[in-house]
């Protein structure tokens, strides 16, 4: 009992920690965007040309004028049931617009996550296994590329050379060049050091024995390599989805994708509070699970970590 | 990891430093040297607008041609350059003062102090930087110096990171107890014992937050976030030129490029420096 | 420097001719377009403006989606007069005072419902006591009564003459009563056009099914559009790609496509004008020294301007309309001024004044396109320090509206009627922010004159001695006009852009609209 008990505590701590993230990146969130000069009303009045009494009318149905904590407790309470409100700007449920928004972005994020992670270790287990040259290099210039290539410089690049130039590839709604860009770049974030951890395995003692056997290349990756390259791989992901998130942001605007982070600029451009409470809401909690799915996965697989 | 160096390098190139490094710092320097002398060598003002001259290709004129307004491509570059240097190297410097000063203050009034300031710098750190930089930026308004202040409240906390780490690894060792032992303060021991340890770690942290601190701050401007529309900025470049992409393909590739160069220059040098101040950390730093 | 030369050739403005109750055109169907049979089917992707609300009669500003399901009782046609829509008919006693609808039969609501006059009076009385502010305000501050004579006939009686209620009218939607949110805000519009209003993303699309039992016969042949209302999507390459099949593009962008051979460039037949207005609600020195502000004015090249902004498809204008409209007088063109930049009496002006430019910093607010760069640029070079704000829509409406800055530079699209040009400079005006809150009352006296006047000619004059106040005052500054550029892909048949950005009207749109080899 004792010792389910003990081995049950990181998990709680973790969810625990996990919770707590999240509330506090909320609090910041709604303190933050109440900073911002000028409220959704403002912005009704100069458009819709409201007078100055109905502006005072409007910001009391909304409960703009009440105080700042009681606005974030009252609104906390709301989205813990569901329900996020109404855009200010639109005057839609929040949830309806981040319900249409949600499929792209999670579409998008799921192809590029997975493209990049495949790549980081297809390359990482085969530059290891057969020693090449290329693949090594190859190894460093992901590495490089993720660093010092902004996406949007690539996005850019891309249109130019796949569209403009060849013709190829249809410009908006398409995911396909931005998917590949995403993936190679968070590929890169975390190929050098999944590599280097594959490279302390691969001279460990049980993987020399099995080249000294004489074992094919491709079984000594698949037997020996992949059951460390996994755990490592999950350790770093978290990596790869902060790159993700702003990734994606900077992909939709340019492609035009209507997701999440398109949703959370205009919000952001038109003061729409909700909306931006909601989405980055969204975005921060779907972090924070990822990151403790992972990190319980990780405990999982690699009984080291449970000390 | 491998700690051999190169050393068939040639006596000109000091002991470690690689040909790739040395030509980073060429690249880094050269674009250094260029917005400094920015005033003195760009052909034309880089606002000044040649109205019936629009997108023109490169020509002994206007070396790099003309943008969408009409203005010398060549001339914006260089003084994007002080821009783009000034705002994201004050970026690092902001998030510098800002995550070393807050760790080590924090860590210096005790136990709780350092519990409550980290977990406020992990909540910082939870948020991607781009997310956390739009949003500060939007709350104080647009410009050089608030991109500056965004970017150093998003990267302040890997400094703050360092900074608890060494502390933490310095504060086991023998002369730190036995300094305590003698009665050295919290404080005291930090400042004599620990801050001179720090320095490395700090700069190496330093070195490789720099390319990223350029990147966010290019990502910013092209999203239309960065300082005022006339003032060039490489980002803005990019955003502005990317309407013509097809007519002047030149207008979009000179400010990507230049992006591209500072930036791996950057992030070369930042990995030498890495290497040569903390070999043996420099694989777990990577994967900080 | 060779000197620009502009050609006015091919620029029509259109003839804002009047909303005077004579013209009872009757509704012909597609006149133009018999030739060919069209195809039935397929999905139109339309990319103009944006849709900021599905609350029709709360929409300001440009107007170019919400057509497509709202329909009203006229509809400007292409020469910018108010034909009868969703009224057969309409007229106007002779003292001006009383305007007597007459509805068309057999128009029914998307619900089914057959719209009656009873219905039309709901929607008048919706927009004068629920809308405040807006277009229609002014109109509506007017009506004394509004009723439903028969089952087809609605009278409205006004207080006094208003020249400008049957364009107006052009704008004020007539929904079904049971539209949800009827009471407060729209939600789910329920109109007569050719199209439901379907399913709305905001600020990402609306996608709008065709209506089965439209009122026109046989209309529409498409069986859905699909409007793209993203901000900065390029739609340049989504164009040449075959993503979208009508676009607004920026003039030096539609100068580009024009040589793509699947694409065509049309322009909407009446012209935005762009303009240069200072702080006119709170002026600080020394701009609110006439001089200063007239010395800005020469430093201004309004040739080269207007060539970049409108990609050499515009005309110099120093009005708020250009040659061809109605309301545009030549010999006031001719007489400008500032029809060229002079720097020399600018800088006499400033000396005069006892201004020195180089210890003076302009506060200058735009939105963020390229063309108020130009004018930015321009005001340097007389020694000025500016300090250049561009903001997004809402930051510079938001700015703009603290009245804490001294110059912008701004454009403002087609619009039904004159009038409406008119008003933003009124005190009392819809959004005068851009204008920068002209407060005059002699001015305002004017326009009212013009607005109650019922001949013409005078109409005419009165509007004309009122913007020569402003002219005088340097309030505003017109710099020239240019129209609309509207890219259409080769296989959509049957449209053409209209008089306003309206793209279902009287006598053209997307009800008479077809795709050839698609379906």
């Amino acid at each position: 009992m004792k010792t389910v008990l003990h081995r049950l505590s990181p998990f709680a701590i973790a969810l625990a920690r996990m919770l707590v993230q999240a509330t506090g990146i909320v609090v910041v969130v709604f303190l933050l965007a109440r900073l911002v000069p000028g409220d959704a009303v403002d912005v009704k009045g100069l458009e819709g040309d409201l007078t100055a009494a109905q502006q005072v009318a409007l910001r009391h149905e909304l409960g703009l004028d009440r105080s700042v904590p009681e606005q974030l407790v009252a609104w906390s309470w709301r989205a813990l049931k569901g329900d996020f409100g109404d855009s200010i700007r639109f005057g839609r449920p929040v949830s309806g617009m981040l319900g249409t928004a949600l499929p792209t972005t999670l579409l998008f994020a799921a192809l590029s996550f997975a493209l990049g992670l495949g790549l980081a270790l297809a390359l990482a287990v085969g530059a290891v296994t057969t020693g090449n040259r290329v693949l090594r290099e190859l190894v460093n210039l992901f590495s490089v590329w993720s660093i010092a290539l902004p996406t949007f410089c690539v996005g850019v690049i891309g249109i130019l050379v796949f569209s403009v130039w060849l013709g190829w590839l249809p410009v908006l709604g398409s995911m396909n060049l931005p998917v590949i860009i995403i993936g190679i770049d968070s590929a890169g974030v975390i190929v050098k050091p999944l590599h280097e951890e594959l490279r302390e395995a691969a001279t460990s003692a049980h993987v020399r024995t099995a080249r000294a056997k004489g074992l094919a290349p491709w079984r000594i990756a698949l037997r020996h390599l992949l059951p460390t390259a996994v755990p490592v791989m999950l350790a770093l992901s978290g990596l790869v989805l902060t790159s993700l998130v702003a990734g994606t942001l900077t992909m939709e605007v340019l492609f035009g994708l209507p997701g999440v982070g398109s949703l959370l600029l205009n919000a952001i451009h038109g003061r729409d509070y909700p909306v931006i409470q909601a989405a980055i809401l969204v975005i921060a909690v779907a972090l924070v699970v990822i990151n403790a799915a992972t990190d319980l996965l990780h405990r999982l697989i690699d009984p080291r970590m449970t000390s | 990891m491998s700690l051999a160096l190169p050393s068939e390098v040639g006596g000109a190139v000091r002991r470690g430093l690689s040909p790739r490094t040395v030509i980073a710092a060429l690249v880094l320097a050269a674009i250094i040297a260029l917005a400094l002398a920015a005033p003195l060598i760009t052909p034309f003002d880089p606002l000044d607008q040649d109205l019936l001259a629009l997108n023109q290709p490169p020509g002994a004129e206007h070396w790099l041609g003309t943008d969408h307004m009409g203005r010398d491509v060549f001339s914006r570059l260089v003084m994007g350059a002080r821009t783009t240097l000034v705002v994201g190297f004050g970026g690092a410097l902001v998030a510098f003062i800002l995550g070393a000063g807050l760790g080590l203050v924090a860590l210096s009034f005790g136990r709780a102090a350092e519990t409550a300031m980290f977990a406020l710098i992990d909540l910082v750190r939870a948020m991607p930087d781009v997310l956390l930089a739009l949003l500060l930026i939007v709350a104080l308004g647009a410009g050089a110096q608030p991109v500056m202040i965004a970017l150093g409240i998003a990267f302040a906390p890997f400094f703050a990171y360092v900074a608890r780490a060494t502390f933490h690894r310095e504060a086991v060792k023998d002369y730190v107890t036995a300094a305590r032992l003698f009665g050295g303060g919290r404080l005291h021991v930090l400042r004599l014992h620990i801050a001179p340890n720090l320095v490395g770690g700090l700069i190496t942290q330093a070195a490789i937050l720099l390319p990223r601190c350029v990147v966010t701050e290019s990502v910013l401007s092209f999203l239309g976030l960065g300082s005022s529309p006339d003032q060039p900025t490489w980002g803005r470049m990019v955003a502005d030129a990317s309407h013509y992409i097809e007519t002047s393909p030149h207008a979009i590739l000179a400010p990507v490029l230049a992006i591209v160069a500072l930036t791996l220059s950057l992030s070369m040098i930042g990995d030498a420096v890495r290497r040569r101040l903390d070999p043996l950390r420099a694989a777990d730093e990577a994967a900080l | 420097m060779t000197s620009l030369s502009l050609s006015r050739r091919t620029f029509l403005a259109g003839t804002a001719a009047v909303g005077l109750a004579g013209g009872l055109v009757p509704f012909q169907p597609r006149s133009a377009l018999a030739a060919a049979d069209p195809t039935r089917g397929g999905v139109l992707r339309y990319a103009t403006l944006g849709l900021d609300t599905a609350d029709p009669h709360r929409h300001t500003g440009s107007i170019a989606v919400q057509q497509i399901y709202a329909e009203a009782l006229t509809s400007i046609g292409d020469d910018g007069a108010a034909a009868p829509f969703l009224a057969e008919s309409f007229a106007v006693s002779p003292d001006g005072k009383t305007y007597t609808f007459t509805l068309r039969e057999g128009v029914t609501f998307h619900n089914g419902d057959v719209m009656g006059a009873d219905d039309v009076v709901a929607n008048i009385i919706r927009v004068k006591d629920k809308v405040k502010g807006g277009w229609l305000a002014s109109a509506m501050k007017l009506v004394e009564t509004v009723t439903a004579q028969d089952a087809r006939t609605v009278v409205i009686a006004m207080h006094e003459p208003y020249a400008p209620l049957v364009n107006l009218m052009s704008e004020l939607w007539i929904l079904s009563p049971k539209s949800p949110g009827w009471d407060d805000t729209i939600t789910t519009p329920i109109g007569t056009g050719p199209f439901t209003f379907g399913t709305w993303q905001p600020k990402v699309k609306l996608t709008a099914p065709a209506s089965p039992a439209y009122w026109r016969g046989g209309m529409p042949y498409l069986s859905a559009i699909e409007a793209d209302l993203r901000d900065g999507a390029d739609r340049q390459l989504a164009l040449r790609a075959g993503e979208i099949d009508i676009a607004s593009v920026p003039a030096d962008i539609a100068k580009q496509l024009a040589k793509d051979p699947n694409l065509r460039v049309s322009q909407l037949k009446d012209a935005g004008w762009y303009f240069v207005a200072f702080n006119n609600r709170k002026p600080r020195p020394p701009f609110n020294d006439v001089r200063v502000r007239q010395a800005l004015a020469y430093a201004i090249d309004k040739a080269a301007f207007i060539n970049f902004a409108s990609a050499g498809t515009g005309v110099v204008s120093n009005q708020m309309v250009g040659p061809g409209n109605l309301y545009f007088d030549d010999a006031l063109f001719k007489a400008d001024p500032h029809a060229k930049a002079d720097l020399g009496k600018a800088k006499a002006l400033l000396k005069e004044a006892g201004v020195d430019p180089s210890k003076e910093t302009i506060e200058f607010v735009s939105w963020q396109e390229s063309y108020p760069q130009v004018v930015v640029q321009m005001v340097r070079k007389l020694g000025f320090n500016v300090n250049h704000v561009a903001l997004d829509d809402i930051g510079t409406q938001k700015r703009l509206g603290q009245y804490d800055w001294d110059m912008n530079c701004m454009s403002s699209g087609p619009r039904a009627d004159i009038f409406l040009r008119y008003v933003r400079l009124m005190s009392d005006g819809p959004n005068p922010v851009l204008w920068g809150g002209i407060q005059d009352s002699a001015f305002d006296a004017l326009v009212k004159k013009a607005v109650a006047e019922t001949d013409l000619a005078t109409r005419r004059q009165h509007y004309l001695d009122a913007w020569k106040m402003v002219m005088d005052n340097y309030y505003v500054v017109a710099l020239g006009m240019d129209a609309d550029q509207i890219v259409i892909r080769k296989g959509v048949e049957g449209y053409e852009p209209g008089f306003t950005w309206s793209p279902n009207r009287v006598d053209g749109g997307v009800a008479q609209t077809w795709l050839a080899g698609r379906s």
